[in-house]
């Protein structure tokens, strides 16, 4: 699938229709790369390590919080895929990877790229494959390390280290949620 | 010659303990507390209690791959990876490395081992739950296996002597099917399940519980005597607890048995035999291994308590031949090793909970509800399959993990998982296993493992009866969350092996025939009544409850009848 094929699936999905033509293009898309079967050590180049940074601070961005890159989730991200995961998975986030870099993703404006991720997420429910999809790995593994990080966990919910009880009680409005 | 004459002197204790896990430990406390000079054996190292429990005060950012199980973990520690959570660097080191600790899996079976002191004490669910009556006549009634020794009235006051010691929150039901016990204040259960129990109660006369767990909610003398304090509700439990607040050996019965001054522990010593005396017809100690250095030694002793684990303790006793003993010590009825049972695990069902949107907790309950066992019992019959299962679960409000599956990113989606999802509930089934003598271990003829022990292979697997159960664990289960109305119920159930119950037992039952079983009433090996064993070997059949208190309560009898019979010179 080409660059421009891949934003007018985009256009299109965005556009609140999801055609068959987009099923297609992904299927293309699968099709289109080549996993990175060299079973070597799991090593991003300084491009794909860009690409994963700027995708998880779009999972999560800096607000009046820290964002992903703030608390160190892209370098995470590539320790846990090779010291936690086996080469399928490995194999999978590669093939993402080189499907992005097909589209050009880091030329891609900040609309296209968010375009790009929802069509990805979309067609990431259909895919039934024995590994994890790219998606899926670059969301569970940003939503960990971001969540998980000391800066991350402390903006995000109340911890407490030491409860000390168990109690029920009521939610006030807006409360955050406890982190243990 | 002479050196063993010296090796005698140092070497004798009045009693011998091996292990030093859930029963090992409680032996060691009820002997030295009759009197009796112990030395207990653990095949581990040494784990101190508190300060070596390395990962408790960690903060969640400080551990490298945030609780993940690592490749390499993986890898040397491919049994116990096998149980959700268990290959996590909060717990790996406290966990037997398999690629060192081999086993073969004629049919696979998931071993999960934990080679230190404490063994699996320290990790254990502390899930505690007195067997009913119905669970020591069951064999009898429908003719399987063989008939338990003993009944529930021999063993209830060792239960209440167990569970003051131990401290267990719980509830009292007045059930006949979940005896009541000598319990600490009950958690609460939380407002999603109070209304699940509600349900149960009305629509299907099920009643529904708080889990019986053994976690200090109010300590006592007993407790704080032996420097253990309340729980902190941190539910961080399998690190080790810092408090001493949920019970182990390491916290409870060591620390109460190295008060009297009485106990030697000996650590990495692999017991590789149980000594013989053919013309004294007793066992007079055991040969150790120690499994860094290679050196053997022998411990001499009066008495003889087994408590390694089930198949750890079949395993030893298989290994230990005499003239006398030439299949294997006590195994004059070839049950040794086989009739290896655990509880199913791995099935059940999750649904979402509508409503109770301000219903929140604060802290962290390292406990659950419980359903007891409700089929093949009362009025309810079912034809496909004998016993029962009961349920352990629970409701939580989803947190930041919700977001992996949802759609979306971006700021908005980022603030959303800052807050409390919505509730969801779970129940999963633990369900009874019937003695079966072709599931087994045995020692591998020809394999050895580094110290030139013969290789354990297991060979167990479910059958017909366990399989029907499991069926109705998912229907049951899907069943009753639906009926209490709620929401995306969906049904699980994993692919698992016998074992994952971490509630290996059977391998050296008790019956009061030696043709046919390996212990008596007493827990002592049928031709040589001077050996013990009260660990889970022990099991003449498995109930469906979590067994640990059974094993020792079992454990506190053995030695009150053990020193009892010492002193009248019966042993």
């Amino acid at each position: 699938m080409n660059r421009r094929e891949v934003i007018k699936n985009v256009a299109l999905m965005l556009g609140g229709t999801f055609s068959a033509s987009s099923l297609m293009a992904m299927n293309h898309w699968e099709q289109s790369t080549s996993p990175n079967k060299a079973g070597a050590v799991f090593i991003l180049t300084d491009i794909q390590q860009k690409m994963v940074a700027e995708i998880a601070e779009i999972i999560i961005p800096k607000t009046e919080t820290p964002g992903a890159k703030d608390v160190g989730v892209p370098a995470f991200i590539e320790m846990m895929l090779k010291d936690c995961y086996k080469e399928p998975d490995q194999e999978s986030f590669m093939e993402g990877l080189a499907s992005l870099e097909k589209v050009k993703f880091l030329s891609l404006n900040s609309d296209e790229r968010k375009g790009v991720l929802k069509f990805l997420e979309q067609e990431t429910k259909k895919m039934k494959s024995k590994s994890t999809p790219f998606w899926r790995l670059i969301k569970e593994l940003t939503l960990l390390g971001y969540f998980t990080s000391e800066a991350g966990l402390k903006a995000s919910f109340q911890y407490v280290q030491i409860p000390g009880k168990l109690e029920l009680i009521k939610l006030k409005p807006n409360q955050k949620s406890y982190a243990y | 010659m002479n050196l063993n004459i010296k090796a005698n002197k140092n070497n004798t204790f009045d009693a011998i303990v091996v292990g030093s896990g859930m029963s090992g430990g409680f032996a060691a406390k009820e002997l030295t507390e009759r009197g009796l000079k112990v030395l207990m054996i653990e095949r581990g190292h040494e784990i101190k209690h508190v300060e070596d429990y390395d990962t408790a005060m960690k903060e969640p950012w400080e551990f490298e791959h945030r609780g993940k199980t690592t490749n390499i973990s993986a890898e040397e520690r491919w049994a116990n990876s096998r149980f959700p959570g268990l290959g996590s660097e909060e717990v790996v080191n406290h966990l037997t490395n398999d690629k060192e600790n081999p086993y073969i899996e004629k049919r696979a079976f998931d071993w999960i081992r934990a080679y230190h002191t404490g063994g699996k004490s320290m990790h254990w669910g502390r899930q505690s739950y007195r067997w009913g009556k119905h669970d020591f006549e069951a064999n009898a009634k429908e003719g399987i296996g063989i008939d338990w020794p003993i009944r529930y009235e021999d063993l209830e006051p060792w239960y209440t002597h167990v569970e003051k010691f131990v401290g267990i929150s719980g509830q009292k039901e007045g059930l006949e099917v979940l005896p009541d016990g000598h319990f600490l204040p009950a958690m609460p259960l939380f407002a999603p399940e109070v209304h699940f129990k509600n349900k149960m109660m009305e629509r299907f006369n099920r009643p529904v519980t708080v889990g019986r767990v053994a976690n200090l909610t109010q300590p006592q003398d007993i407790h704080t005597a032996l420097g253990r304090a309340s729980c902190q509700y941190r539910s961080k439990c399998q690190r080790g607890c810092p408090y001493g607040a949920y019970y182990s050996s390491l916290s409870g019965s060591i620390p109460a048995a190295m008060r009297t001054n009485r106990l030697s522990i000996l650590h990495d010593s692999i017991v590789s035999e149980i000594i013989y005396d053919e013309q004294k017809k007793r066992a007079t100690g055991v040969r150790i291994i120690n499994q860094n250095n290679m050196q053997t030694e022998e411990y001499f002793a009066k008495i003889i308590f087994l408590n390694a684990g089930s198949i750890n303790t079949a395993a030893l006793m298989l290994n230990s031949k005499s003239n006398r003993f030439q299949n294997g010590f006590g195994n004059d009825s070839d049950q040794v090793g086989r009739n290896l049972m655990d509880h199913q695990l791995g099935s059940g069902a999750s649904a979402t909970v509508d409503g109770f949107e301000d219903d929140y907790v604060f802290g962290q309950r390292p406990n659950a509800m419980y359903i007891p066992r409700f089929r093949n019992w009362g009025d309810d019959k079912q034809t496909s399959y004998l016993r029962g299962f009961g349920y352990q679960g629970g409701a939580s409000r989803e947190g930041w993990e919700r977001g992996i599956s949802a759609d979306g990113f971006g700021d908005d989606f980022k603030q959303n998982l800052t807050k409390p999802g919505p509730w969801n509930i779970r129940i999963g089934g633990f369900g009874e296993i019937l003695p079966d003598p072709n599931n087994r271990i045995y020692l591998d003829p020809n394999k050895k493992d580094k110290w030139g022990i013969p290789m354990i292979v297991t060979d167990a697997a479910f059958v017909e009866n366990d399989w029907a159960m499991r069926k109705d664990i998912v229907a049951s289960a899907v069943e009753m969350l639906e009926t209490a109305g709620f929401k995306n119920v969906t049904s699980y159930d994993r692919p698992t092996h016998m074992g994952l119950g971490i509630h290996d037992m059977g391998t050296a039952r008790m019956g009061r025939d030696p043709k046919t079983s390996v212990l008596n009433a007493f827990n002592q090996v049928h031709d040589c009544k001077n050996v013990f064993v009260t660990d889970g070997a022990a099991m003449t059949s498995a109930s469906c409850v979590n067994p640990s208190i059974t094993y020792m309560a079992l454990t506190a009898r053995a030695a009150d009848f053990a020193v009892k019979s010492l002193k009248k010179k019966e042993l």
